[in-house]
């Protein structure tokens, strides 16, 4: 498990990362937040390839020593390899400077090539591959030394739904095997759906973190009422707070529990009852509602 | 599935890449046989003029012929390569005739005061060995007339040079040789220079260096990079200098090679550790700029160093000169400049080798802590200033 506490760093005047701590447990966990929230400047840090001002980053327990971060499969934001070289050469360095021998490092590149549909471009160089494939060439750059953690920078961004769904799957493949995944993203609809825990960054601080199911629960329960007449009546129910009316609908908070059985006795009271039913915030929403 | 390991140092991965990088590199292989091409044909051109016969047409009238025919001969003992054929004229208007159609490169005709050469423009090479034909053949009938020979006759004039630097020959040669290898030096340094700094530019513009980073410690990362490159431009230099060497050789300088061999090998040892001085400084200067853009505004003083060395070694004299060979960076080609224009005491040279090493730790120290802190700073050009303060 890879425990970050108390984290800061600051540039100047501009604290970009500020205590920040959270967990990172064997399995996906999404991080999130607006650009400039902080969540590149952690994971550098995370990496090593920036110096931590305050607070600790702990392994398994222990201080990260540069020997654990060796072992770690990392991807960061802008998308780095050399545009020169050829795609299997510089996997195969990398792998090399992971510590994998030549031949092992050349023959996890290739089944990882051969995965993705890449193998008949392992000579070419990166700058001819596209964009969507430099990524793949990228992704494969990170795990392919059997990571013992994942770091990775915005690892969707610019790929084609089918792509992401081939990523996703190998993102599982590590998760299934116990190793701690922590992918940073702007699209949260994509975080929701794989993700088992997320981690919400605003400016520098965490502002959530936990399941998603934790998450939608530390809301207020909203529910929809469709009647058949006018909605209006509900303003004057005690316990609930009125978010809209329009017409026959109405979205109302429940603020004492139980209020909104009273609301359905009383409309049941009034005639027909279309809908009574809770509203599942999106991600979104609470994205929206914990950076506000 | 568990991946067989390789432990063990990170560096020597980092050269072999630099040097396969640079292998595979078209610009860099055409580059460099271009150069080859260029010296091969300079001194196959050099060959070429050295061993070519030059002959000319002489016109003399049938009263000098007998006489004429004699110092042909001696031209011929004189110098091999210069072949005389006499044409006999009818008289001197004939001979201007001849002169005037290009049939006769010159009259060669005797008067009481002596002999003299007609020619249409002069022709200094033909009238200097005629005329150290002449001397020899006057000599020898005086020495013929006296009873004795020409050998005894000239025994108390002659003057032997006895050389305490070295004769004129040698000295321009080894200027020559100096020059080259100064030039030799600067080319290197700078070509290499600019691309050990390109490439730590291309590692963080791209962000790979992250990854790197994240795998192996940046020390490592800087050895490799300056010793592949160390490698290939001592590679392509003792390339060059073989080629020279050779072709000097075939262009009749052969007699030197000895007296140059010498000075060479301090050249290589001068150049080994003065490269390395100064490519730890090369990368600090591609550490500091963000984009390849930056890396001019960067590198601009260490251009300006690369020259200073240069300039040093070809135009400084005397006690200014002398005092360079010993500072470093200078002394990297004041030093070897020096040990092949004449004698400097081996002393002299190990102590400014020495000098050049410990400059050489202090760079590699200084520059390691500046890549290091400015390698990951990847917004704008960095300072030197916040490079050395900052806490990586």
């Amino acid at each position: 498990m890879l425990q970050i506490t108390e984290l800061t760093r600051r540039f100047g005047e501009v604290t970009a990362v500020d205590r920040v701590s959270f967990t990172v447990p064997p399995g996906l966990t999404g991080f999130v937040g607006g650009n400039g929230a902080g969540k590149t400047t952690t994971m550098r840090m995370v990496m090593g390839v920036l110096g931590i001002d305050e607070g600790e980053v702990t392994w398994q327990g222990a201080p990260i020593t540069s020997a654990d971060r060796r072992r770690f499969g990392y991807m960061p934001e802008e998308r780095g390899l050399y545009p020169k070289q050829g795609v299997v050469d510089q996997l195969g360095y990398l792998g090399q400077l992971k510590g994998m021998t030549r031949a092992a490092a050349r023959e996890t590149v290739m089944a990882h090539l051969e995965r993705f549909g890449l193998a008949d471009r392992a000579k070419e160089k990166v700058e001819k591959l596209s964009l969507g494939n430099q990524q793949r060439v990228q992704i494969i750059a990170a795990v392919m030394a059997e990571p013992i953690c994942l770091i990775l920078d915005e690892p969707f961004s610019g790929l084609d739904p089918s792509a992401m769904d081939s990523m996703a799957d190998l993102l599982r493949e590590h998760t299934s095997t116990g190793v701690p995944v922590l992918f940073s993203s702007h699209q949260l609809d994509l975080v929701d759906r794989l993700c088992d825990r997320l981690v919400v960054l605003a400016r520098g601080r965490v502002v959530a973190a936990g399941s998603s199911e934790e998450l939608r629960s530390t809301g207020p329960s909203r529910y929809r009422l469709v009647l058949d007449g006018d909605a209006g009546w509900v303003r004057d129910l005690r316990g609930l707070h009125v978010v809209d009316v329009d017409g026959p609908t109405a979205i109302l908070e429940v603020e004492e529990p139980g209020a909104e059985q009273a609301l359905l006795t009383e409309a049941l009271g009034r005639g027909a009852v279309h809908e009574l039913s809770p509203i599942r915030p999106s991600l979104a929403d609470i994205y929206r509602e914990v950076t506000a | 599935m568990s991946i067989p390991e390789h432990r063990g140092p990170a560096w020597p991965i980092v050269m072999r890449r630099e040097l396969t990088a640079k292998l595979t590199d078209k610009a860099f292989l055409i580059g460099t046989l271009g150069s080859l091409v260029i010296l091969v044909g300079y001194f196959g051109y050099v060959t070429f003029t050295a061993t070519k016969s030059q002959s000319y047409a002489v016109g003399v009238t049938a009263a000098d012929r007998a006489t004429a025919a004699t110092l042909v001969t001696r031209a011929k003992g004189i110098d091999a390569t210069t072949t005389i054929t006499l044409t006999e004229v009818p008289d001197a208007a004939g001979a201007k005739a001849g002169l005037d159609d290009e049939r006769l490169d010159a009259w060669l005709h005797q008067q009481p005061s002596g002999w003299t050469l007609t020619s249409r423009d002069g022709s200094d090479a033909l009238a200097t060995i005629l005329g150290q034909a002449i001397s020899a053949e006057v000599l020898a009938d005086q020495a013929t007339r006296l009873g004795t020979s020409p050998e005894e006759l000239l025994k108390s004039t002659r003057l032997t040079q006895a050389y305490l630097i070295g004769d004129a020959e040698k000295a321009g040669l080894a200027k020559g040789v100096g020059f080259a290898f100064a030039f030799l030096f600067y080319l290197a340094a700078l070509m290499y220079g600019i691309t050990i700094a390109q490439s730590v530019v291309e590692e963080k513009q791209s962000r790979i260096v992250e990854i790197i980073a994240a795998a192996i410690p940046i020390r490592h990362l800087l050895a490799g990079k300056i010793l592949g490159n160390s490698i290939l431009a001592l590679g392509q230099v003792l390339l060059y200098a073989v080629v020279g060497l050779v072709g000097m050789s075939l262009a009749g300088y052969g007699k030197y090679l000895g007296v140059i061999s010498g000075p060479m090998a301090w050249f290589v040892a001068f150049f080994i550790v003065g490269f390395v001085a100064l490519a730890s400084l090369w990368a600090v200067a591609g550490s500091l700029a963000s984009r390849t853009e930056d890396v001019q505004a960067t590198s601009g003083p260490l251009t300006i160093l690369v020259m200073l060395v240069l300039f040093s070694g070809l135009f400084a004299t005397g006690t200014v000169r002398e005092v360079l060979s010993f500072v470093p960076p200078t002394s990297i080609v004041a030093m070897p400049m020096r040990v092949v224009e004449g004698a400097v005491p081996i002393s002299q040279v190990l102590l400014s080798l020495g000098l050049l090493v410990a400059f050489a730790a202090v760079t590699i120290t200084v520059g390691e802590r500046l890549y290091r802190r400015s390698l990951l700073k990847t917004q704008g050009r960095v300072s030197l200033r916040a490079a050395w303060s900052s806490t990586d």
